[in-house]
């Protein structure tokens, strides 16, 4: 690589950009990095530098590296053309200056949906290619800086910091380190997420992805093709929020001023949206049912806008969320912001999810019953006790039990109904009672703090008038902060754009520009900690409340800011739940039912599920299901899935997938089509195929893989026929079974006792008993390789030891010399009984009874005798 | 061959549970005692070098596991021996009716070529300890049965006896196999393995 120095220096400089972007987005430890201001605009801005840079192209700037994209069109051609080909139903979502440049879209797009990485490194795969289109001196062409900016897109897709690391720090010294970093280009661009590897699927979900080359690929591909896609639908909302709020990061100053002030037309263009962005509340309410028409059509075109991907959770979302978004964009006035909520929410759906998945310290089946395996929904929704204040409730260990994943989203909905319509509450009952007004503020620090103190003094005011809107609203959360419905949007800037007037954005957008180019990201930052101090708790923790990103957790950091007397009681709040699907734990409950008067007020009783579905449960299932017919079973299901209880018209019930563990219909979101190996099957038939399972199945099934629930002898009685493997290990599991009573007792044995304490105990201890996995290794004939190996050096051992042949028997039929062992099966006859070991040739164990049996039993007969004889 | 290599006596111990057998074999050897009860697993041994009649040798005790409970573990051990320990508990009356079939399942599994003579030895153990249940007047009448069996009574917590009771033992293994050694010449190799080619050497070698 042949680098003049100032080449060098732009390469550094490049990379520093990206990585100094990224570090700002990262930072902030956000569930979703686009949620950050400002924040794809920025990597855009510096990525495209990068794309850029030394590209060949004689054309205009602008459109120079787009023959480079195109090799994306042989390199991955099922991938490449959804991008080119959605370029028209994704103009009005982008900023306006991108509008022109099909590569500056392009570059945009995979941003945002987290695919850029994937498809920068296939374009960089070929070499060919890349120097066809960049000259030897552009970044792109240096491998090392290009892999650093991989690592960085990386970084951002995965939301993990920590992945910064990898860049080699040699790349920002004038001399850079090609030897040190070339172990590290192979871990780079190896392909993500392993986890996914299993997904190795035989039928590709998505309706629009032909069929990939490779199975290896396309297991490979299906994250990238599957998580962007749950997130698209919010993510052009997310991005217009961004702009809508980009005026508050100052890191680009110049470039975001100018793309946040196009974007907001755009926003609103492409939104359809009224302008009651001078919302004040008369006009608001008297408005908001003909306003929340608008946002629920356009809410739908934009899912519908999307069609190359996610059929599957999307779907389920979408449908869920008209309903809620009928209620929740009640609350108008504020909506610029508020109605997107819901979706804001909704963008957390596959992470929360995963995370948990991911996160949570994995238990097996056997510690935790299969417990920690969460159906989607189980139709779990706390309710507040009469009298119980909000904070209280958010905060509530009721939360904590509402784990599955579907039900906390929908939580997400339930939640910031209520904390809308408390803020609106609060909104309007200020707008009525104060005139505005403006500070001067200049300094985030010193407006937040202005802020507070205003607050306070409303505080009074505000809890006169509670009493006038309890009634219809749910009262305060928090004043203005509408734009903090995410928990990574900023305060300090909240007050004066609650006043929501174009004259307030304006002077935001100033001074954003006002902050130095340094600062940039650090006062945005900054901003954000200072929301975050009720988000520092801890994140990833796997329940409910200690979850900031959960829907209490979000709740508890709005509402955290207000003295909790202002906040009215959980109970006065109306709770959404639709009647019709309210799981049968809120339904009242029949008086005859025997509750305790003390639980009948405070804890619901826990049904599962809804009259017409129940949750699955983590069961383990022995057998094979009859081969199904989609038409009864549906029917039988009620046209529900069964793991989310989504109901489907019977014309679409042929979408819904059939799970072969639980043998039920799952809807596409509960069952991505995840095979699995089915205990059954292979108890049953020796059948190690995987089928597809739905997702709660799925990961049950892993969660057992290893533990060992199946005495597969007494499930089926000839099972050993089936296999050869099987049959061998059966002996060898028995012999190590003996083998160990010897190893562990002897104190000559202690490096081979160690060895097996290595082992899984049961392999040892209870001979009959296997795991899925077992299972497999004896198939594939690890497991007889295994317990051979083990066996040997027990025996060579035993065979050795002074002790241990001291503890062998002697056949005491025949009284030959020869030590002989229980494990010696071929010539070795034991009694079941005492444990004595014959010869199999001088003692059939149904032939006669042991010898020494008959001495144990005289003996105890002779003791008892012998009580009264006097010796 | 008994004078000239080193010799090498086997002893076997034997008796109920909670007798005092490890006990006494561990005040003999290293002359410690312990209050707190162990139930010995499977069966170990110790060592001694021990001056019978002034030729040195080597006692090898072997400690047995007085449960029933350990079955998967076998008594290869009991062939070979020169000597066999019954110990019981002079206060505990059940330990001293179970003699008998101590000392018959030992002969049943060691086998010896005269089991009519071969070289027991009982011990009345724990006679630190108080209410006597056997006198030693019944625990004497019931060797004079068995052929005239020596008896001792010990005190393993106290070391009461112990020394004069083992050499007693010794001189009891050392006779019998001096008397037996032309017979059975063949005693080193007599534990054959069966599932490797290598026979258990006499030594205290062992692959571990």
């Amino acid at each position: 690589m042949s680098d003049s120095d100032p080449y060098v220096q732009k390469h550094q400089q490049l990379l520093r950009d990206l990585k100094n972007t990224v570090e700002g987005l990262l930072v902030s430890q956000v569930a979703n990095v686009w949620s950050i201001y400002g924040g794809l605009n920025r990597l855009h801005c510096s990525v495209e530098k990068i794309f850029k840079h030394g590209c060949k192209s004689p054309g205009i700037e602008s459109t120079s590296y787009f023959d480079f994209i195109q090799g994306l069109e042989w390199l991955q051609p099922e991938n490449s053309k959804s991008y080119f080909s959605i370029d028209c139903e994704y103009k009005p979502h982008l900023p306006q200056n991108l509008k022109d440049d099909k590569a500056s879209i392009w570059l945009y797009r995979s941003l945002e949906n987290h695919s850029l990485s994937q498809k920068l490194s296939w374009l960089l795969s070929d070499k060919t290619h890349l120097l066809k289109c960049y000259q030897e001196y552009a970044f792109l062409s240096q491998e090392k800086y290009a892999e650093a900016a991989l690592i960085c897109l990386r970084a951002v897709e995965r939301n993990q910091a920590s992945l910064m690391s990898e860049i080699n720090p040699c790349l920002f010294l004038l001399e850079a380190n090609a030897k040190e970093f070339h172990k590290m280009h192979r871990r780079c661009s190896s392909y993500p997420d392993d986890h996914f590897k299993k997904d190795y699927s035989g039928g590709d979900k998505k309706p629009k992805g032909p069929p990939t080359k490779t199975p290896v690929i396309r297991g490979k591909l299906k994250p990238w093709h599957s998580m962007p896609s749950l997130r698209s639908d919010s993510f052009k909302i997310k991005s217009k929020q961004m702009f809508t709020q980009s005026k508050t990061t100052p890191s680009t100053p110049l470039y975001t001023k100018k793309i946040s002030t196009s974007a907001l037309k755009i926003d609103y263009k492409s939104m359809q949206y009224p302008k009651v962005r001078k919302s004040n509340l008369k006009k608001g309410f008297s408005k908001a049912k003909k306003e929340t028409r608008h946002v629920i059509i356009n809410n739908c075109d934009i899912i519908e806008h999307t069609p190359p991907l996610s059929s599957s959770q999307s779907s389920g979302g979408a449908m869920g969320n008209e309903d809620l978004m009928n209620l929740s964009t009640k609350s108008l006035p504020e909506t610029r912001n508020l109605a997107h909520s819901p979706r804001l929410v909704d963008s957390f759906l596959p992470l929360p999810g995963e995370k948990d998945y991911r996160k949570a310290p994995k238990k097996s089946f056997i510690e935790d019953g299969g417990m920690s395996v969460l159906p989607m929904a189980t139709g779990y929704f706390p309710r507040p006790v009469k009298g119980q204040s909000l904070l209280s409730f958010l905060t509530s260990s009721q939360f904590a039990r509402a784990n599955a994943e579907l039900d906390r989203e929908n939580a997400h909905f339930s939640i910031s109904e209520a904390i809308i319509s408390a803020m609106e509450q609060i909104r309007c009952r200020r707008d009525f009672k104060l005139t505005d007004d403006q500070f001067d503020d200049s300094d985030p620090e010193i407006m937040d703090l202005k802020q507070r103190i205003r607050l306070r003094r409303r505080e009074k005011m505000v809890e006169k008038q509670k009493k006038v809107w309890s009634e219809s609203l749910l009262s305060d959360g928090r004043t203005d902060t509408a734009t903090t419905v995410s928990p990574c949007s900023t305060t300090p800037d909240t007050l004066s754009e609650s006043a929501s007037s174009d004259e307030v954005e304006d002077f935001d957008i100033d001074e954003a520009s006002n902050l130095s180019e340094d600062h940039g990201l650090s006062a945005s930052m900054a901003s954000l900690y200072s929301e975050a101090d009720v988000l520092k708790r801890p994140r990833g923790a796997p329940d409910g409340a200690s979850d900031v990103f959960s829907a209490e957790g979000v709740a508890l950091s709005l509402i955290s800011k207000f003295n909790e007397k202002q906040l009215p009681r959980a109970s006065d709040l109306e709770w959404l739940v639709s009647e019709e699907d309210a799981p049968q734990a809120l339904l009242p409950l029949p008086k005859s039912w025997p509750v305790s008067p003390d639980d009948s007020e405070t804890t619901s009783t826990l049904l599962r599920g809804t009259q017409e579905w129940a949750p699955p449960r983590p069961q383990i299932i022995f057998t094979i299901h009859p081969p199904p017919t989609r038409k009864t079973l549906i029917a039988k299901q009620n046209y529900r899935c069964a793991g989310c209880s989504m109901k489907v018209a019977q014309q679409y019930a042929s979408r819904y997938r059939y799970c072969d563990y639980l043998g039920r219909y799952f809807c596409t979101g509960c069952h991505t089509n995840q095979l699995a190996l089915i205990p059954g099957r292979v108890i049953q038939k020796w059948d190690f195929t995987r089928y597809p399972v739905s997702s709660f199945s799925y990961r049950l099934l892993e969660q057992m893989y290893s533990d060992p629930l199946f005495r597969v002898f007494e499930l089926n009685k000839h099972i050993w026929k089936m296999s050869k493997n099987l049959q061998l290990c059966r002996r060898f599991r028995l012999g190590l079974f003996y083998l160990k009573d010897f190893i562990f007792a002897c104190r000559f044995a202690e490096s081979i006792r160690e060895r097996l304490e290595q082992e899984k105990s049961y392999l040892l201890t209870d001979p009959e008993v296997y795991s899925m996995e077992d299972l497999v290794n004896v198939r594939n004939g690890d497991m007889k390789l295994r317990l051979k190996y083990l066996i040997e050096v027990c025996c060579r051992h035993t065979s050795e030891c002074k002790l241990c042949v001291a503890r062998g028997f002697i056949c005491e039929i025949c009284n030959a010399p020869e030590v002989i062992f229980p494990w010696q099966m071929r010539k070795v006859s034991r009694c079941n009984q005492c444990g004595t070991c014959y010869h199999i040739s001088c003692w059939n164990p149904s032939d006669k009874p042991c010898n020494k049996c008959l001495r144990i039993s005289k003996r105890r007969e002779s003791i008892g005798n012998s009580s009264h004889d006097n010796f | 061959m008994a004078s000239r290599k080193k010799v090498l006596l086997k002893v076997i111990i034997l008796g109920d549970s909670s007798v005092g057998k490890t006990s006494l074999m561990n005040q003999y050897v290293n002359r410690k005692f312990s209050n707190q009860y162990k139930a010995t697993i499977g069966a170990d041994f110790l060592t001694k070098e021990v001056t019978v009649d002034d030729r040195s040798v080597t006692m090898q005790i072997w400690d047995t596991a007085g449960q029933e409970r350990f079955q998967s573990l076998g008594v290869a051990f009991y062939r070979g021996a020169d000597c066999c320990v019954l110990v019981f508990d002079v206060t505990a009356p059940n330990t001293f009716k179970s003699l008998d079939s101590w000392r018959d399942e030992f002969l049943i599994q060691a086998s010896p070529r005269e089991p009519e003579n071969f070289p027991f030895v009982l011990l009345g153990n724990k006679v630190d300890l108080e209410p006597r249940a056997i006198s030693s007047k019944r625990a004497q009448q019931w060797c004079q049965m068995k052929n005239n069996i020596p008896y001792f009574e010990t005190s393993a917590k106290e070391g009461l006896n112990v020394e004069q009771a083992f050499l007693a033992i010794a001189k009891n293994a050392l006779a019998q196999q001096n008397s037996t050694v032309d017979l059975y010449n063949e005693f080193p190799d007599q534990i054959k393995l069966t599932n490797t080619n290598k026979p258990n050497s006499n030594g205290d070698s062992c692959a571990c």
